[in-house]
């Protein structure tokens, strides 16, 4: 860092000298630059092993902190630790800095800030601002405010498939009825307008149609037009009123056990930072998955100068499918027994599944902080109803899931700073007493190591269906676990990473027919030669029990086998000049489902070229080789989309996967994208199956989307 | 007693774990040792070098005495404790030129250890050396080992084991190495039973002066290699956190050494997820001039 101190003063001497001759010595602009999230990504999550994790929502909450930045002037200790890219020792300095010199003037004022290194910095850089503390009401009446801000933008994307998928072909006829077809075009569109301004105000709206779906206006089954519609108000900072939204909102508080939204990253590359949630309230919902928000009315309002209370309600329509009782001893004669999360609504069936059940939530939550923001206390209160009964199938795994139409779940949380230390939990119950638990602490051991701990335990009945705490499930039932995490740089520009996760399952899971446990370990070396480039390599080793086949047990009954799985990892990211950046990324994992049963392997080598044609112009591509031996060892991989897409798949099979992508600005209002993309399979005469089938041996995808700043 | 042995038995058959018969094996004792996974090889300047890895006897400068209990799973059977002693010979030669104080001709130490209970028990007593000699340790060990079974006789056997360490970055960087058995002693002609012969390589790194990393890995001639790891943390001299984890065993532990004056208390608990609970506990006493730098 002292090294950094020189130059630190020659920039920021000269920006205030460059100040003082404009005539302004306000804070400077740093050129921001859009995060590069497949990156950024790739450094938070160690290895995608499933399409299960809602990156979209992850994504969704980067995006709107690039759009909205923090205030590193305004910004709380608990909206810095939400930025999941920060140590607890920097935050405690950047809070220790601007205590003592005041606000920051500049971004470039970040370098004199001990511990902030020059990555760090760079990581950061794209979500984070320097303005001033004026009030919002200094910048003139709210319509005013809104009607001048620059994040003002209008979006709409085309999406479509280029080959005929069966589910758009002709129905024809089996056993006299007529076989599923999909009932809308396959074409998908959405379109988004926002304008946020951080502390201030969120509008926002949103049209989608995925592809399938029909666009019709039936008010009867609640369809105006396209499938998903959502819109929201927030407005912030109203006197005593601290948040007030209306329409489409998420919540977040504490440790994510009963209520959480967007920044999950779990366990990843990212050992230490990404482990502990940020309770950061009411928040806009802006994104497209159709059933992480809530839909109603949510405030937050000061009770006193330490203390926030929030209340909430919602009443949304969600999918599910119906089943009647055939058994009258039944305890319900009317119920779902599962909720429909795809959101797709393309088919007949789909279509009837739409909005079924009535779901009514309400809450509240009291928060206490301390003056200077180290302590955080609060309950949380959620109350969930059905209109009808819901049951699980009748399988023993779900033995403990919730069943009936209320729920009412109460925890409380805390986390405190203490000098390097930051300790973290939260503890809940469910109604029928299911208890979780998560609890942990993130420490600064010295200048060059962190560490990390987090116990959790959540009860095989216990049920919480909007939280979303640290764990190795995706919902936080039937669990208990330690993680350790650390993360060491021994030298200048070298990183190791490392976690050891061991869990134990208490109740059985689906395709798990026996309590089990097991382990999951990674290793990750990461050396910065340049401020730009970034070599790693990767292993990770995960033990994690799933049911043979019973064609390999011979035993009518499903015996769990020890399922090991080790990937590696090897990736680079240079950029020989300003204007060329090159990304070469090989991966490949084996696996074995069961001691002494043969191993299967999967790898994919991709090559991704970024090129500056012209100022405005950037033109990227990749260029990658798979071949896996089967569904299991399929390999995921981060793809650059369009603003706002994700675009994450998992190719399995041998062949090749191709993009290109073109980002043109127009002029200061048009921003336009292209992306056409395409997989082509060897030795396979059809791609996917059932009414996603295409006959031929390739699938290719083309996107465009265009973005109107008003 | 026999329903707990049972109950050993069947989590070895069923259970798959490779759990290793105490004392047979290489020691760690000591809670400080146990509390970092058992990766001990790199551990020195304390009595319990003179089991961990004697090599690390080199670096001690005063005269040491310790007691250790050890408590597995919460079977009175499994219980070990052990005393031991070390004495620096010669005069202390004081830290210069970057390499730290020593001992002239070298450190004395000696262990008497029990484990087990009256169905079955090993009692061994053993003599070690540990020399500094700059930035390398070098030393060894003579175990005498009798193991007995009630009503079934007993077994004696002498195991003789050798160590090293070395400073690869001074203060920063330590290799151990632990050969433990290398004669191959043999207990029985039946089955070929031999008291295990196991290496262990380790190192400790020091990224700052609060924090102690260590990684291991063991292996022994007949079971599968074993990665340790252990994170040692001291937040003020008289205080140490420390957190292990130990592959083989599947075993995670955790544990807290306090330092007042001339004594040493160090207490790690360990969990296994099938097995349970498991306490080790260790008292240390050292006297005589001061100029100990540890490792």
């Amino acid at each position: 860092m002292k090294k950094l101190l020189p130059r630190f003063l020659i920039y920021h001497l000269s920006f205030l000298i460059l100040s003082l001759l404009a005539g302004r010595a306000a804070a400077q602009e740093f050129p921001r630059r859009a995060p590069e999230f497949d990156r950024l990504a790739q450094e938070l999550f160690a290895e995608i092993q499933s399409d299960q994790i809602p990156y979209e929502n992850l994504y969704g909450t980067l995006l709107s902190l690039y759009q909205s930045p923090l205030n590193l002037n305004a910004a709380s200790p608990e909206e810095l630790r939400a930025l999941p890219l920060l140590r607890e020792a920097q935050v405690a300095a950047l809070l220790a800095h601007r205590r003592a010199t005041g606000p920051l003037l500049s971004v470039y004022e970040l370098q004199a800030v001990p511990g902030w290194d020059v990555r760090t910095i760079e990581r950061v850089a794209p979500f984070v601002t320097v303005a001033g503390l004026s009030p919002n009401l200094a910048r003139g009446p709210l319509w005013q405010r809104i009607k001048n801000e620059e994040n003002n933008a209008v979006l709409l994307r085309y999406e479509r498939i280029l080959q005929q998928r069966k589910g758009y072909t002709a129905a024809d006829t089996f056993r006299g009825r007529p076989t599923l077809r999909y009932l809308g075009s396959p074409d998908a569109v959405a379109l988004r307008y926002r304008v946020s301004h951080a502390h201030d105000f969120s509008l926002g709206f949103t049209l989608e149609k995925d592809a399938g779906e029909p666009v019709a206006w039936r008010p009867a089954q609640r369809q105006f037009g396209p499938d998903f519609l959502s819109a929201h108000v927030v407005l912030y900072e109203q006197g005593r009123l601290k948040t007030l939204a209306l329409g489409d909102y998420q919540l977040q508080f504490g440790q994510g056990l009963l209520l959480s939204s967007g920044l999950t990253a779990g366990k990843g590359a990212e050992t230490i930072t990404t482990l502990r949630r940020a309770s950061l309230g009411v928040r806009p919902y802006a994104a497209l998955l159709e059933n992480t928000f809530f839909r109603g009315a949510a405030a937050t309002y000061q009770l006193a100068p330490r203390w926030e209370a929030t209340a909430f309600a919602s009443r949304k329509n969600i999918d599910a499918n119906a089943q009647l009782a055939t058994d009258s001893l039944a305890q319900f004669d009317e119920f779902s027994s599962s909720l429909l999360l795809i959101g797709l609504h393309r088919t007949a069936t789909e279509i009837a599944n739409r909005q079924r059940l009535t779901e009514t939530v309400g809450g509240g939550h009291l928060g206490y902080r301390s003056h200077d923001g180290n302590l955080l206390l609060g309950v949380t209160a959620v109350g969930t109803h059905y209109g009808t009964a819901f049951q699980k199938r009748p399988e023993p795994y779900n033995r403990y899931e919730f069943r009936g139409r209320d729920n009412l779940a109460l925890g409380a949380h805390y986390s405190y700073g203490w000098r390097n230390l930051l300790l973290f939990g939260e503890g809940g119950r469910s109604r029928g007493g299911g208890l979780g638990l998560v609890n942990g602490v993130l420490a600064s051991l010295g200048p060059h190591v962190d560490a990390a701990v987090l116990l959790r335990h959540y009860d095989a009945d216990f049920h919480t269906f909007y939280g979303n705490a640290f764990g190795e499930n995706t919902r936080n039932i039937n669990e208990s676990g330690l993680y350790l995490g650390l993360k060491v740089r021994p030298l200048p520009r070298w990183e190791i990473s490392a976690y050891f996760d061991q869990f134990r399952f208490a109740w059985l899971r689906y395709r798990v027919s026996a309590p089990s446990q097991g382990q999951d370990a990674l290793l990750r070396l990461a050396f910065a030669p340049t401020k730009t480039g970034l070599l790693y390599v990767q292993y990770r080793a995960r033990l994690k029990p799933l049911d043979l086949p019973t064609s390999t047990t011979g035993r009518p009954v499903p015996l769990p086998g020890q399922q090991l799985r080790h990937s590696l990892l090897l990736y680079a990211d240079v950029q020989p000049t300003p204007r060329l950046g090159l990304r070469t990324r090989l991966q490949g994992s084996y696996l074995r489902a069961d001691d002494g049963l043969p191993w299967r392997r999967g790898t994919v080598l991709s090559q991704d070229a970024s090129v500056a044609l012209a100022r405005r112009v950037r033109l990227s591509a990749r260029y990658a080789i798979f071949d896996t031996d089967d569904y299991d060892t399929r390999q995921y991989i981060f793809e650059q989309d369009v603003l706002y897409a994700v675009s994450l798949p998992a190719l399995y099979g041998q062949g090749t996967r191709a993009y290109a992508l073109l980002q043109a600005t127009l002029n200061q209002h048009f921003t336009l994208w292209l992306r056409y993309a395409e997989t082509r399979y060897r030795h396979q005469a059809t791609v996917g199956s059932g009414l996603e089938e295409i006959k031929g041996n390739a699938r290719s995808e083309v996107t465009a989307q265009v973005r109107y700043r008003l | 007693m026999v329903k707990y042995l049972l109950f050993l038995l069947t989590g070895l058959l069923f259970i798959r774990l490779p759990l290793r018969a105490q004392g047979n094996g290489p020691a760690g004792h000591g809670g400080r040792a146990q509390a970092l996974g058992n990766a001990s090889a790199t551990l020195g300047g304390e009595v319990w070098a003179v089991a961990n890895n004697a090599a690390g006897l080199g670096s001690l400068t005063q005269p040491a005495a310790g007691a250790y209990f050890e408590n597995r799973y919460l079977i009175p059977s499994l219980n070990l404790a052990a005393v031991a002693l070390a004495l620096p010979l010669g005069v202390v030669e004081p830290a210069a030129g970057g390499l730290p104080a020593r001992a002239g001709r070298g450190v004395l130490g000696l262990e008497a250890q029990r484990f087990g209970g009256i169905l079955y028990n090993e009692t061994r007593v053993g003599a070690a050396y540990g020399y500094r000699l700059g930035v390398v340790s070098v030393g060894g060990r003579l175990d005498a080992l009798q193991i007995s079974f009630q009503d079934l006789g007993s077994r004696r056997a002498v195991v003789a084991s050798l160590g090293g360490q070395a400073d690869i970055l001074p203060r920063q960087l330590t290799l151990g190495v632990y050969l433990y058995n290398l004669t191959q002693a043999k207990l029985a002609d039946y089955q070929d039973e031999r008291v295990p012969t196991v290496l262990r390589a380790g190192l400790a790194y020091r990224p700052g002066a609060q924090v102690l990393l260590l990684a291991e890995v063991e292996k022994d001639v007949e079971r599968d290699a074993g990665l340790k790891a252990g994170i040692e943390y001291g937040p003020t001299p008289a205080v140490a956190l420390r957190l292990g984890y130990a592959s083989l065993s599947q075993q995670s532990t955790a544990g807290v050494g306090l330092h007042a004056g001339d004594w040493q208390l160090d207490y790690a608990a360990g969990w296994h997820n099938v097995l349970g609970l498991s306490q080790y506990f260790s008292v240390g006493w050292q006297w005589g001039e001061r100029e100990a730098i540890k490792n």
